[in-house]
C-alpha cells in the first residue's frame, strides 16, 4: 500500500506546566488520514487543538505520544517536509524582502535550484495576482496580499501536500474565490490539502472530508454530506398538497410539516418514501423537488463543540504527576 | 547545503535591510576616520622626528626615535582597544539573530522547510561570525593601511589581532545564542553576554579574589567560575601579545595560551552545543 500523504495515529500532546500548575492535554489521541487529491478540513473552536495538530505534522511541536508520518516518513525527519507546503496563521515574512526575493529565499530553503526558482517565482506571483508587486517590499503589503504571498511561498517548491492555516484570512471575497479555485486546481493535480479554518462556509465549499476537534479529540469525521445529512428527513416541494393528503401521509407513519413554502417530510425508509410519492401523485399533487434535508455545517459544528450548557468546551486538564 | 547558504545570505540581507550592517560599518569608519585625522607623524630617514596627536605636538626629545618600535608599540596597544570595540560592536550587531528567528510567525516559515534545526541554528551562527569577520577585516585592514601609509612601516602581525578578536566573538556569540534560544530576547542575550564578558574579566584576578574570600567553598567557586567562563581579560592580553611578538611586556607575554584558548573554546563549544540541543527540542 502506498504511503499516505498525511497519517497520524493516536497522537497525544500534553503541555506541561513549569511551575507546578496543571498540565493541559492539547491533543488526546487523534487519528488522521489524508489521501492524495483530497481536501481535508480541520474544524474546531479556539483551543481545540487544530494548530497543535498542524504544528505536530510539521515537526514544529513534538507529540507526547503517537505516530505521525508524511508520505511514510516520520515528521522528526526534516526530509519529510520536502514535499510539504505550509501557510502558517499570522505568518511574518521579513518585511525588507520583496515578494520575488521571498519566494527565492524560501524556495532555496526548500532545496529548489536557482534556475527553477527564476522560472516558477513569476508564474506563482501571476497566479496569486501579485505580479505588479513582485519587486515591492513585503512591509508595504496589505493583509490580503501577504496572505496571497504566503500561499505562493507554500507552493514555490511544487509540494504534494499543502497544510494551510486560515488561508483566506484577511482576503477580500474576490480573492477568497481565487484562492479557492487555486486550491481546487492543486487538489485536481493530486495534491493532498489539509485546511484549518474557522470559516465554515469555506470548508463547506472546498473540503470533501472534515474532522471536528473538540478538547483535543476528534468528535466527528466524515464527508460534508454525511455530517450534514439528517437521516430520513426530506425537503419536498410540491403543488396541490392539501390537509387531506397530509393526513393520509401521517396515517402511514410519516410526519409532514409545511415550512416556508416547502414541506419537511420524514419517512421510515426509501420504500416508505416511494410509497408516499406514489400517494402524492395519485392524489393529484405535482412533485417539483424532493431532496434529503440537510443541516448546515454551522449547525452541526455548533452542536458538536458546545457542551450541555451551551458553552464552548474547555481543554481537559490533568494534575501534575 | 542550498538551505544553509540561503540562511547565511539571509543574515547579511537582514543586517543590510535593518541598518545593522550600515551602522556597524559606519561606527568602524568613525574610528578609522578619527585615527587617520588624529595621528600625524614626521619621519626623517626612517626615524620619527616629530609627531602630533589631535593637533598637539608630542614631545619626543632631542634624539631620533626608531619608527619601527613606535609603530609596533602603537599597534600592539591599539589592538587591545580594538579587541574591546570589535567584540562589543559584533555582539551588538548579531545578538538578535536567534530571538528574531524564534518570533511567532517567523520560525514556522523556516522550520516548515526541509531544513534540520541544527543546520538552521548553525547557519545563523555562521552568518553572524562572517558578518563580524567582514567588519574586522575592514576595521583592522584599514587601520593597518593607514599606518603603512603614514609611516611606511609594514608590520603584518597587527592583522593577526583580528583572529583573536574573532575567536572571542565566536565564544561570546555562542553564549548569546544559548541565552537567545532560552529567552527569545535580544536585550537579555546582550545583557547576559556583556555581563559574562565583564565578570570573566574580573575573574582573571581569581587568585586574589579567592585569597580574600572567607571560606574554602567560596574560593573553590571563584576558581571554578574562572575556569568555566571565557578568559576575556587574558584574550585581550593575548591580542596585544600576538601583535607585539617578542616585544610584549613580560606579564602579557607570559600568559598560558593553551589554557586561555582551550578553556574559552570549551566554553564556546559547550554553549553552542546546549543551545543546539535546546533549540532542537523546543516546541514552537
Amino acid at each position: 500500500m502506498a504511503n499516505l500523504p498525511i497519517e497520524a495515529q493516536g497522537v497525544r500532546k500534553v503541555y506541561r506546566s513549569r511551575f507546578g500548575g496543571r498540565n493541559v492535554n492539547a491533543l488526546d489521541g487523534i487519528d488522521l488520514r489524508v489521501e492524495p487529491g483530497e481536501v481535508f478540513g480541520l474544524l474546531g473552536p479556539n483551543g481545540a487543538g487544530k494548530t497543535t495538530t498542524v504544528k505536530i505534522l510539521l515537526g514544529l511541536t513534538r507529540p507526547t505520544s503517537g505516530s505521525v508520518r508524511l508520505f511514510g516518513m516520520p515528521v522528526s525527519d526534516p526530509e519529510s517536509r520536502r514535499r510539504v507546503g505550509y501557510l502558517p496563521e499570522g505568518h511574518r515574512f521579513p518585511g525588507y524582502l520583496t515578494a520575488r526575493q521571498t519566494l527565492m529565499i524560501f524556495g532555496k530553503m526548500s532545496g529548489v535550484d536557482g534556475a527553477t526558482l527564476s522560472r516558477r517565482a513569476p508564474q506563482l506571483l501571476e497566479r496569486v495576482r501579485l505580479s505588479d508587486w513582485a519587486d515591492v517590499r513585503v512591509k508595504k503589503f496589505s493583509k490580503g496580499m501577504t496572505q496571497r504571498l504566503g500561499l505562493a511561498s507554500a507552493l514555490i517548491h511544487d509540494p504534494d501536500v499543502l497544510l494551510l492555516d486560515e488561508p483566506t484570512d484577511g482576503v477580500d471575497p474576490v480573492g477568497r474565490r481565487e484562492i479557492r479555485d487555486l486550491l481546487q486546481e492543486e487538489a485536481a493535480r493530486g495534491k493532498a490539502i489539509l485546511l484549518n479554518s474557522h470559516l465554515l462556509s469555506e470548508i463547506e465549499r472546498m473540503c470533501g472530508r472534515v474532522a471536528v476537534l473538540r478538547s483535543g479529540r476528534v468528535v466527528a469525521e466524515g464527508s460534508i454530506e454525511s455530517l450534514t445529512a439528517s437521516g430520513s428527513r426530506y425537503r419536498l416541494v410540491a403543488s396541490g398538497v392539501d390537509e387531506r393528503l397530509m393526513a393520509a401521509f401521517r396515517e402511514t407513519g410519516a410526519s409532514i410539516e409545511r415550512i416556508n413554502g416547502h414541506f419537511d417530510l420524514t419517512a421510515r425508509d426509501v420504500d416508505h418514501l416511494n410509497a408516499l410519492v406514489d400517494r402524492l401523485r395519485s392524489g393529484g399533487a405535482k412533485l417539483q423537488e424532493l431532496s434529503p434535508a440537510r443541516s448546515s455545517l454551522e449547525d452541526v459544528f455548533v452542536g458538536l463543540v458546545t457542551d450541555v450548557e451551551g458553552a464552548p468546551a474547555a481543554p481537559p486538564k490533568e494534575n501534575v504527576s | 547545503m542550498k538551505a544553509f547558504t540561503a540562511s547565511v545570505q539571509e543574515v547579511f540581507r537582514e543586517a543590510a535591510a535593518r541598518w545593522t550592517l550600515i551602522a556597524y560599518f559606519a561606527l568602524s569608519s568613525l574610528f578609522i576616520l578619527i585615527f587617520a585625522l588624529a595621528v600625524n607623524l614626521d619621519i626623517v630617514d626612517g626615524a620619527l622626528a616629530g609627531a602630533k596627536l589631535f593637533g598637539q605636538a608630542v614631545e619626543i626629545g632631542d634624539h631620533a626615535v626608531d619608527i619601527d618600535k613606535i609603530v609596533l608599540g602603537f599597534e600592539s596597544g591599539f589592538s587591545g582597544f580594538l579587541y574591546l570595540v570589535g567584540t562589543f560592536l559584533a555582539l551588538f550587531a548579531t545578538a538578535h539573530l536567534v530571538p528574531r528567528l524564534q518570533e511567532k510567525g517567523t520560525i514556522d516559515l523556516y522550520l516548515s522547510r526541509p531544513v534540520g534545526r541544527l543546520p538552521l541554528l548553525l547557519s545563523r551562527y555562521t552568518g553572524g561570525l562572517l558578518l563580524a569577520a567582514a567588519n574586522l577585516v575592514y576595521l583592522i585592514g584599514t587601520m593597518w593601511t593607514i599606518v603603512v601609509w603614514k609611516t611606511h612601516v609594514l608590520h603584518p602581525r597587527f592583522l593577526l589581532a583580528g583572529l583573536v578578536i574573532l575567536f572571542t566573538i565566536a565564544a561570546l556569540l555562542a553564549f548569546a545564542f544559548l541565552v537567545g534560544v532560552v529567552t527569545s530576547s535580544t536585550g537579555v542575550s546582550l545583557m547576559a553576554t556583556y555581563a559574562v564578558f565583564f565578570f570573566a574579566a574580573v575573574l582573571s584576578q581569581h587568585n586574589r579574589i579567592a585569597a580574600a574570600v572567607s571560606s574554602e567553598l567560596s574560593a573553590r567557586i571563584v576558581h571554578g567560575l574562572y575556569w568555566i567562563l571565557p578568559k576575556t581579560a587574558e584574550l585581550g592580553q593575548a591580542t596585544v601579545a600576538l601583535v607585539a611578538g617578542g616585544a610584549a611586556p613580560a606579564p602579557i607575554a607570559n600568559i598560558d595560551h593553551l589554557a586561555v584558548y582551550g578553556s574559552t573554546a570549551v566554553f564556546a563549544v559547550a554553549s553552542l552545543s546546549v543551545a543546539s540541543w535546546l533549540f532542537s527540542r523546543k516546541d514552537f
